[in-house]
């Protein structure tokens, strides 16, 4: 051992007074990067609770844990983190659809708990909750794709020529490529009110495995080939894709699985019947209630027969939407599988007057009715009996009868929902010109956006805030309708303002027929009297539980009649929880 | 050494001046392998690139190649220049540059640790990096599942919970077992 080993440890003491080389804490803390990939932030106003941030984390270091109340399009989930085994690949903040999670540029956090380390971003206290700083997505940067694989689909030069089917349908490229952007968050699964599968079949989708798909889709919906046309897609308003740019064509990727598959290979795919179990249930109305409730119940091994007073099952979906939106055959499709499972269908059978409901209540042991809304809404003006004056579901019953309708050349529709459009578009087939009225504003209309936007690509005029105040016989037309100008009156904050016809405005329009398509009634004749002062409820409603009882002991119902969202979605939902209520009740149920 | 078509090509990122992950200036250029060092010399010593920044390697599983960058920088035009190749990921292996630059040595040792690319001739390229002991399949080939090491590797915190956004938004909004079965 040399005298420098014995003397250095003392030496080193002699640099107690000189300046320290390293930076004194806390005093001198150096700020992050302005793009520092820091601790996390998350704007909980903005997360809608996907979990997309917990399915990409490759370390597993986020759990979604409740912090918000649960509302369709947010889970109420929010991302908590563990940063014991976060890496800072900022993975999470690159994939989130709604762009809530950030990171700031703070780095520094020093505690002797390991536990306090678990925490969620945007809820708990943190310094850094409000930071600016720090790494974001770039503009530009994008692991998810915003826009949708566009659907071919006919000019609207070329549809309003025909009743030819507008929307033409993916094809498997185009269908896998659109599968591909859904990031499977299941949040849609809520809204859809008969709570369809949706990412499992469009995982199904993905994996090229159309068998399996069609087993998913038909889990929840007996109608897949109709819906996947003309279903009211509540389910793509809170997708979680949306947030990013168009939400997932989850209607259109339905349709496509269905259209992959014949009919005559539906049953060696799906379910076979269970044994008959000896009871009979007797279903009123063959529009989606009815068909899903059918399903459903003939699946359990119910003997099922179906009254309709029309010659062809399907309701509304055969009757009230038009062939360019729904071809028969389609509908078709739906009800032929239906029906070949065992389902006695009786066409032109109209309760009340071809049979009698006790009669029918008598011999089954439940009765399920959907008989829906058929009953048009008058528009209570002078002249709309004039012949010239068509209701609009009386218009679109009369093209699927195979019937030329009168309307002249020159047709006014009133009203802003769908049978309005497709009374509208129809009439545009027939080669009419035609103004649609409608008292509110345009954002006001119950339709469909695209179908307004479609219905004016075809050429119909549309006039908004316009009140129709009477009709009269024309000279050069058939008709004359005058109607004035509304303003929009504000009935308070939250409530939808209400038209308010300005005095002394009037303007008219020469034409040859007038559509009024401004909603419809439930029409309950067929029941006896004091059956159905006990079922009707508020509003006109059918009263039911939640497996779509009436109060009357053996009938259920379902549907528009019972429904508020009056959709055929929420119709196919009501028959399949009525088909399990019916099943309880009737004590066959096994869980 | 280089042809007269690299240099074109030089010229002509020059001018379309692409841009990358928003870094103005950033050019790429696209060789073959076979060129690859043959070019890389020739922008180190005529065209005066003579420093070697980085070098690193994409994996596109999808396309079945490794893409190496070799980004080098001119200090008199104070110019960055990235050099992609793409090399199959099957049995990957490269010329190794440490003859142009010694510590290039350090990048292929650690892209024959990380990617399984070899460099052969490249001093130590065998060595262990800084996964000592590691016997799996080099953990940035996309085939290497993080999750599933990372769940298997590392215990789970006591006291973590998670919830499915799915069944938890059934749990809030539609309990019913009426409404599905």
């Amino acid at each position: 051992m040399s005298l420098k080993d014995i003397i250095a440890p003392f030496s080193v003491w002699k640099r107690v007074f000189e300046k320290p080389y390293t930076n004194k804490k806390p005093i001198d803390t150096r700020p992050g990067a302005p793009r520092y990939r820091g601790f996390h932030v998350n704007d909980l106003d903005t997360c809608i609770g996907c979990g997309t941030c917990e399915e990409i984390c490759q370390n597993v270091a986020i759990d979604m844990v409740p912090v918000r109340e649960t509302r369709h399009g947010d889970s109420g989930l929010r991302p908590k983190m563990d940063y014991g085994r976060c890496c800072w690949c900022a993975l999470c903040v690159d994939i989130c659809p709604s762009g809530s999670l950030g990171m700031s540029n703070e780095y520094l956090w020093v505690d002797g708990d390991p536990e306090v380390f678990r925490f969620i971003p945007g809820h708990d206290e943190k310094s850094w909750n409000d930071s600016e700083l720090g790494y974001r997505r770039a503009e530009g940067y994008d692991l998810l794709e915003g826009s949708r694989v566009p659907m071919p689909m006919l000019s609207v030069e070329e549809s309003q020529k025909s009743f030819v089917e507008m929307v033409q349908g993916y094809s498997k490229e185009q269908a896998k490529a659109e599968a591909d952007r859904c990031i499977a968050c299941g949040i849609c699964v809520a809204t859809c009110p008969a709570h369809m599968q949706v990412p499992e079949y469009i995982k199904a989708i993905r994996d090229d495995d159309m068998v399996e798909g069609l087993r998913i889709v038909y889990q929840a919906n007996p109608l897949p080939a109709s819906c996947g046309r003309v279903c009211s897609h509540a389910c793509e308003y809170v997708c979680a894709m949306k947030h990013k740019g168009e939400a997932i064509s989850i209607r259109w990727l339905k349709r496509y699985i269905v259209d992959q598959i014949y009919l005559g290979e539906y049953s060696k795919i799906l379910h076979e019947c269970e044994p008959d179990n000896g009871k009979k249930v007797a279903i009123i109305g063959s529009g989606p209630g009815g068909l899903s409730a059918a399903y459903y119940l003939r699946l359990l091994g119910y003997a099922v027969t179906i009254y309709d007073a029309n010659e062809k099952a399907g309701g509304m979906l055969r009757y009230g939407i038009p062939e360019y939106r729904l071809p028969y055959d389609q509908v078709e499709k739906d009800i032929e599988f239906i029906a070949s499972l065992g389902v006695e269908f009786r066409q032109n059978a109209r309760i009340g007057v071809d049979v009698d409901f006790l009669d029918i209540y008598g011999h089954n042991d439940a009765v399920f009715f959907s008989t829906g809304l058929s009953d048009p809404f008058g528009l209570d003006i002078a002249g709309e009996d004039l012949p010239g004056v068509v209701s609009g579901l009386d218009l679109l019953a009369d093209v699927t009868h195979g019937k030329t309708p009168d309307i002249g050349s020159s047709v006014v529709v009133v009203g802003g929902g769908n049978v309005a459009m497709d009374a509208a578009r129809t009439s545009r087939r027939y080669g009419a010109e035609v103004t649609i009225l409608y008292r509110r504003r345009e954002a006001d209309m119950p339709a469909d956006s695209e179908e307004i936007h479609e219905a004016r690509g075809e050429g119909c005029e549309i006039v908004v805030q316009a009140i129709p105040l009477r009709i009269e016989k024309g000279t050069d037309t058939r008709l004359m309708l005058y109607w004035g100008k509304a303003e929009m009156v504000s009935d308070g904050p939250g409530k939808r303002p209400r038209p308010v016809l300005i005095e002394g405005s009037e303007e008219v329009i020469a034409c040859d027929t007038v559509i009024p398509a401004i909603g419809q009634a439930a029409d309950l004749t067929f029941l006896p009297q004091d059956i159905a002062s006990r079922l009707v409820g508020k509003r006109g409603y059918v009263e039911v539980d939640e497996f779509h009882r009436t109060p009357v002991a053996k009938i259920y119902a379902g549907g528009d009649i019972a429904n508020p969202k009056r959709d055929a979605i929420s119709a196919i939902a009501n028959g399949h929880s009525a088909a399990k209520g019916i099943d309880i009740y009737l004590g066959n149920f096994q869980d | 050494m280089a042809t007269e078509r690299q240099e074109r090509t030089i010229q002509e990122v020059k001018d379309s001046d692409p841009v990358c992950d928003g870094q103005a200036g950033l050019k790429f250029v696209h060789v073959g392998a076979d060129q690859a060092v043959a070019y890389i010399t020739r922008l180190r010593d005529v065209q005066g690139y003579t420093h070697l920044v980085f070098f690193t390697a994409i994996d596109y599983i999808e396309d079945s190649i490794f893409r190496l960058t070799y980004m080098v920088h001119n200090y008199a035009s104070r110019q960055d220049l990235g050099v992609q190749v793409d090399i199959p990921r099957q049995g990957a292996t490269m010329e190794s540059i440490h003859h142009l630059w010694p510590h290039a040595a350090t990048y292929q040792r650690e892209l024959k640790e990380m990617f399984g690319i070899d460099f052969p001739g490249s001093p130590g390229v065998d060595d262990s990096f800084i996964l000592e002991g590691w016997t799996g399949i080099p953990p940035m080939r996309r085939e290497f599942d993080t999750k599933l090491y990372s769940e298997q590797t590392y215990f789970p915190r006591p006291g973590r919970v998670t919830h499915d956004t799915a069944a938890y938004m059934k749990e809030k909004l539609y309990p019913s077992e009426a409404e599905t079965w």
